[in-house]
């Protein structure tokens, strides 16, 4: 005997089987325990969701839609403010990120070599030795690496 | 309504808003998005009518309404937005009055955080079956899958529901 598949099971509860089907679910029902305490599981489930009440629409809401004589007259405002709100959100999200950023991120030395002060000295050196050469010979003499 | 049968967008509104807005809420889960979902739906409502077959008006719309929440759905899954969370509409629709007090001491708000924790290609289904009270011809038609696959989304809908009702001790 074919063992029918359990979705057959929300299907027999909501009348929406064919006469086979039916007969193959109503024969492993009776042969089954587990299937008939499934069953009512699903019934117990399916009638929690069919009693919830009707969720009303807010008051108004409605009659508003009817009044101004369009669908959505004021879809449009409720997505602007909603991305006026994301924008905001998001430029505060930024803006406490660079907080964080510049107070907790260890600040580094930065090493700037004088550069423009270094070659005026030099050059005034240079200047009254005028001998520039060996002036320069301490910046230019080679290094040796353990030869 | 019009003599070929065909209602306004208007009468839409007015006869089955109600309808509209409850499915729409129960799939979406909150207000906010629900009054967004039911003005898109009539929206195409209103450019669907011309297209509109006299026939089961409440299917048709569940089809649109379904059709209009995947789509944001879709949207979502592209450009994901956080939740707000200096939002106090997320928190506590600004509109809240007595009925959700009332709902917020019953099981209908633990059923409904159930539902709408559903990954959404269960709970359609759930929602279109047991809210909607659709056939699943209709669902399938809703959801361009065939009858087959609504059952089995349905069946495993309700079980994964079920096991979140008793964790959540609303059942045994």
């Amino acid at each position: 005997m074919t063992t029918p598949s359990e979705d057959l099971l929300s299907a027999y509860l909501d009348g929406e089987l064919d006469a086979d089907d039916r007969a193959l679910v109503e024969g492993r029902l009776e042969a089954s325990a587990e299937w008939r305490e499934v069953l009512g599981e699903l019934r117990e489930t399916r009638d929690l969701v069919r009693g919830l009440p009707v969720r009303e629409a807010p008051p108004g809401f409605i009659d508003g839609l009817l009044e101004s004589g369009d669908p959505a007259p004021i879809r449009l405002d409720a997505k602007r403010r909603r991305r006026t709100r994301i924008a905001a959100w998001v430029a505060g999200a930024a803006a406490a990120a660079a907080i964080v950023a510049v107070v907790l991120v260890p600040s580094q030395t930065r090493v700037k070599p004088a550069v423009a002060t270094l070659v005026n000295s030099h050059a005034a050196r240079s200047s009254v030795s005028e001998e520039p050469v060996s002036e320069l010979a301490p910046v230019a003499a080679p290094v040796r690496l353990g030869r | 309504m019009t003599t070929d049968g065909v209602p306004s967008w208007e009468e839409v509104a007015r006869d089955h808003g109600r309808f509209l807005y409850n499915v729409a809420y129960r799939l979406t889960g909150n207000d906010d998005d629900a009054r967004d979902l039911v003005q898109e739906s009539l929206l195409r409502v209103r450019r669907g009518l011309e297209t509109y077959q006299p026939g089961s008006l409440e299917g048709w719309l569940a089809r649109i309404v379904t059709n209009v929440f995947l789509d944001e759905v879709r949207r979502k899954r592209r450009r994901p937005v956080q939740a707000l969370p200096d939002d106090p509409d997320r928190v506590l629709p600004a509109d809240a009055g007595a009925d959700d007090v009332a709902a917020a001491a019953g099981l209908s708000t633990e059923i409904q955080e159930a539902l709408a924790a559903l990954p959404e290609e269960f709970r359609v289904p759930v929602v279109l079956r047991d809210v909607a009270d659709q056939t699943y011809e209709d669902i399938a038609g809703s959801l361009g899958v065939p009858v087959g696959t609504v059952r089995s989304r349905l069946h495993r809908g309700r079980r994964m529901l079920r096991a979140a009702l008793v964790e959540s001790g609303v059942v045994e």
